[in-house]
């Protein structure tokens, strides 16, 4: 072996080393190298945000029509605080995202706690994930279909007795809202059962064994222990969930058109409706550009909360 | 092939010091250990010699070269790290070729540098598996494969054996002196293990708070501490250190005597090893606290007042507890500290 | 005797509690399969025994939504349409996401989080909101019913997701196998590219996953963007299978779903894993 390392040393290094001279590397540049890594990604998304943000702000100080842009100031704006289906849509917004959230919430928690010990586990997600992955376009046409135009839904309520005859699911303001929000819960439940379960499953066995010998029953564990452990897991959840049920469009476009009467019109759709469907681009940037500024508020707040908590 | 040059360096993380003002001369071929307990500076220290972190204040010297502003790519230091560090998604084989790739070694030479190093720690029947695949021991010979391969200027070493269990822990010991020896690289090794220290080290630099608290063989830090941080931080039980009066060419503590310099006045601090305490004496009064056999020593804890005292007692010792005992010291083997915790010499 | 008892009860409440969860788990998982298998029903249905005064529940078997599409319909462009949008997008994404992961996980720099949350929250921004410049944006530029802006919107759309998802999964890398790569010779670049990516491939192609789902799922830009089957992906074809005096034509919507809901459950399999991690953005360690 002793004989051995002299030869390896003369082989190694020793003879490629020389042709490079030590890299100094100035300091601004390693200084400046992880803002040149961060920047394509950032300036591609203030592209997308920041541009289109600047514009529709602007566009909102004006009438559009298809002759030109005539300046407005903020008439837009007064307009709009004004107007009964902006403020209807901020409110279906919230009552139809509300309810579908809460029960989501409770039916994925419920579905995580009864299945996570289960030995068929892996069978109960698959079976549970499902109605996620079909296209959001997919499902609105499956509930248009069971609600309304195949009336399935109404004919399995006849039969049951729940009801005396075909309902017309469009043509109460509460019962259009509720196909919206069987529609949204029966897609996205999975999302929070998917993470409810990973957080179930995740949690420290010992804790978990350690409160059985303290005599504690399983529900008792799950309010007591899980519960708690798992709370900032549920908040980055419901979050994710919350901030993606306030933009619903493809059920409405799909299901109900916000019909009747504007009932089921979510913000969403209100933008789309006033600027693609009645061309009043200007005052749809106005409205863009308040649901812009409830978005930075809550994902300043909210979002950023969540996130530091779910770090931990 | 290379010594090593701390001068006065001083690393800051915000308001907090790492390192304080720490000068070190490390001689070409040397083994150097760093040890201390953990948050010490040590690991901070090795980081600054490899490059991975840059001094605040000082320089680091390779050779003749000032390293301040190199690269840890362009040092041509080898680092082997206490979770090894192995890349997961390729063989043992191309980690061990990627430091060659990296320096531009002709590839017609990998090979062979390859099997070399491999043959050096044993490894060469794993050269085609993931590290995913291997034990402790051989992942971590394969992290020393790697960095012997190019046969650096400097080898560093960070805690790279304690993830290991003891027993593999003794024999890779060896084998990383043997491969030290045989290939006469400079090599700096960071622990807080002080086995590992006293039996790897030419040199150990004790250190604590990101200052130096003692260089030198493991021999004189274990016979001549420098000060109370060092004289109980080495040995194993460590130094027995009490707190007492001096005066008059006597030290006195609650149930505990022992002669002292005559120069010596008012508060000092006692030290005393096990292995230099015996039962029967008169130097400590007190009950038997405990009583730990080992199979080749026995340890014994006596209370004296509100103290404790080690004493390494002969194998056969046994005990009950709460028995009155006395301890006598070995009068050439006390060690006096003053009450910055600094060591006071002159005669016993 | 009472020691009896107790067991006796005890395992009376757990045989009842097991009942109690198969009823649970039972009952939800027919409300989550039925309405797909009856609406797999539906794609082998004659036309007229979908919309009827009634429901028919045993209809007769046909293949007309089959021929409908292969005849009537550029299916398989509007599948093109959707793979080159769709498979563009992602490959933009990780262009930019994987850079910009790397330096959000590895490295120390002023104004770090800050950029970190400004990207995770342009995933919070409601596609409406952006729709109407974005459209005009689009018009200027002549890529109106292009696939090109579709591939740029679904870019977007995910950029945040994948970034963070990978960010996550970067975090994770010992900062040691960095370390080593860097005393091995390797320099920034390198050590990016030959370490770290290998390195957290899962969480890679769990991002990447992802982004494909929810791209192959965009509605509301691709509604806007694409006026005709030059650029009209699955998911906005469907919602053009409506209209006309046949109204809405549900055998061929439905085989449409499931032609696309096959692929995206084999994606999701794969990645089965890592799902409540990607779905989260990194948030959770499943």
């Amino acid at each position: 072996m002793a004989a051995i390392a002299p030869a390896h040393r003369t082989g190694g290094v020793a003879q490629a080393a020389p042709n490079r001279a030590p890299r100094r590397r100035s300091p601004a540049l390693r200084k400046a190298f992880p803002y040149l890594l961060v920047a394509p990604a950032l300036l591609y998304l203030m592209a997308i945000t920041l541009y289109p943000g600047a514009f529709a702000i602007y566009q909102s100080l004006f009438v559009v029509t298809f002759k030109g842009w005539d300046w407005a100031g903020i008439d837009n704006y007064t307009r709009l605080l004004g107007d009964r289906e902006f403020w209807a849509a901020l409110g279906n917004t919230a009552v139809i995202g509300g309810i579908s959230l809460v029960l989501q919430t409770v039916i994925a928690m419920t579905m995580a706690y009864f299945s996570y010990r289960d030995p068929m586990i892996k069978g109960w997600r698959i079976v549970f994930l499902m109605p996620m992955l079909f296209m959001p376009s997919a499902v609105a046409f499956i509930w248009k279909l069971g609600f309304n135009d195949g009336r399935v839904i109404s004919d399995i309520l006849l039969g049951l007795g729940i009801v005396s005859k075909n309902v017309d699911w469009l043509g109460s303001i509460w019962l259009a809202r509720l196909t919206l929000i069987v529609a949204d819960v029966w897609q996205w439940t999975p999302f929070l059962f998917i993470i409810f379960v990973a957080a179930l499953q995740g949690q420290d066995q010992e804790i978990e064994e350690a409160a059985r010998l303290d005599g504690a029953s399983w529900p008792a564990i799950f309010w007591n222990i899980s519960l708690p452990m798992m709370r900032p897991i549920i908040v980055v959840a419901i979050t994710l969930r919350g901030i993606d049920i306030t933009t619903m469009f493809t059920n409405v476009y799909i299901m109900t058109q916000g019909s009747p009467g504007g009932a089921t019109e979510t913000m969403s759709f209100f933008i789309y409706r006033q600027g693609f469907r009645m061309f009043n681009f200007g005052y749809a940037s106005a409205a863009s550009v308040l649901m812009l500024v409830m978005t930075v508020v809550i994902a300043q707040t909210v979002v950023k909360r969540a996130f530091h908590s779910g770090k931990k | 092939m290379a010594s090593i040059h701390l001068q006065n360096i001083v690393k800051r993380y915000g308001a907090f010091t790492g390192v304080r003002h720490m000068s070190l001369d490390i001689n070409d071929e040397e083994f150097l250990v760093l040890l201390g307990p953990s948050g010490c500076g040590k690991t901070t220290t090795m980081r600054m010699i490899a490059g991975l972190e840059h001094p605040t204040e000082g320089e680091v010297i390779i050779g003749t070269e000032v390293m301040n502003e190199v690269d840890a790519r362009d040092r041509d230091v080898a680092m082997v790290f206490q979770g090894y560090a192995l890349y997961p998604n390729m063989s043992i084989y191309e980690n061990i070729r990627f430091p060659l790739r990296m320096r531009g070694v002709p590839a017609s030479e990998h090979d062979k540098l390859i099997r070399r190093a491999a043959d050096m720690v044993e490894l060469g029947s794993y050269l085609d598996r993931k590290p995913g695949a291997l034990s402790g021991g051989q992942r971590q010979r394969a992290a020393l494969a790697r960095a012997v391969v190019r046969e650096p200027q400097v080898f560093l070493m960070d805690e790279p054996l304690s993830n290991l269990d003891a027993k593999l822990r003794a024999s890779m010991r060896v084998q990383i002196k043997h491969l030290q020896r045989q290939l006469k690289i400079t090599t700096v090794y960071v622990t807080h293990d002080q086995i590992e220290a006293m039996t790897l080290a030419d040199r150990i630099v004790i250190m604590n708070q990101g200052a130096i608290q003692q260089v030198g063989t493991p021999d004189q830090i274990y016979s001549d501490p420098a000060n109370t941080f060092v004289a109980g931080f080495i040995g194993s039980p460590p130094m027995n250190l009490i707190e007492g009066t001096a005066q008059n060419g006597k030290f006195t503590a609650s149930g505990i005597t022992a002669p002292c310099p005559a120069h010596l006045r008012g508060k000092v601090t006692l030290g005393i090893r096990p292995e230099d305490c015996r039962v029967g004496g008169d130097n400590v009064q007190g009950l038997v606290y405990g009583v730990e056999p080992t199979g080749d020593v026995t340890y014994l804890t006596v209370m004296a007042g509100s103290k404790q005292v080690e004493v390494k007692a002969a194998r056969d010792y046994r005990s009950d507890i709460d028995v009155a005992i006395g301890i006598g010291f070995d009068p050439a083997r006390l060690y006096f500290f003053g009450e910055d915790g600094e060591r006071i010499r002159g005669a016993a | 005797m009472p020691q009896t008892l107790k067991t006796a009860t005890k395992r009376k409440s757990r045989g009842e509690s097991m009942l109690l969860r198969y009823l649970v788990l039972g009952s939800w998982a027919a409300c989550c399969l039925l309405p797909i298998l009856w609406f797999l029903t539906i794609a082998f249905r004659p036309r007229t025994e979908i919309i009827t005064p009634s429901p028919i529940y045993w209809p007769s078997f046909s293949l007309d939504a089959w021929h409908l599409l292969m005849s009537d319909w550029p299916i398989a462009q509007y599948m093109r349409n959707s793979f080159f949008a769709v498979s563009g997008s992602v490959i933009i994404d990780l262009a930019l996401a994987i850079p910009a992961a790397y330096a959000l996980s590895r490295y120390e720099f002023k104004g770090r989080e800050d950029i970190g949350f400004y990207i995770l929250s342009t995933r919070m921004m409601a596609p409406a909101i952006v729709a109407v410049p974005i459209f005009f944006l689009f018009r200027s530029m002549g890529l109106l019913d292009t696939v090109w802006a579709l591939m740029l919107v679904y870019a977007a759309i995910n950029l945040s997701l994948v970034t963070w998802i990978i960010r996550s999964y970067m975090l994770d890398i010992p900062k040691e196998l960095e370390d080593a790569a860097r005393t091995d010779g390797a320099g920034d670049l390198r050590i990016l590219w030959e370490i770290i990516v290998p390195a957290c491939l899962p969480g890679i192609i769990t991002a990447a996953v992802i982004a494909t789902i929810f791209a192959i799922n965009e509605f509301l830009f691709t509604l806007l963007i694409a006026s005709t089957s030059k650029a009209y992906t699955m998911s906005v074809a469907l919602a053009n299978f409506t209209g006309g005096s046949d109204g809405v034509i549900y055998n061929a919507i439905a085989l449409v779903s499931f032609l696309a809901f096959a692929p995206i459950l084999i994606l999701v399999i794969l990645i089965q894993k890592h799902l409540s991690r990607g779905l989260t953005m990194g948030a959770v360690k499943g």
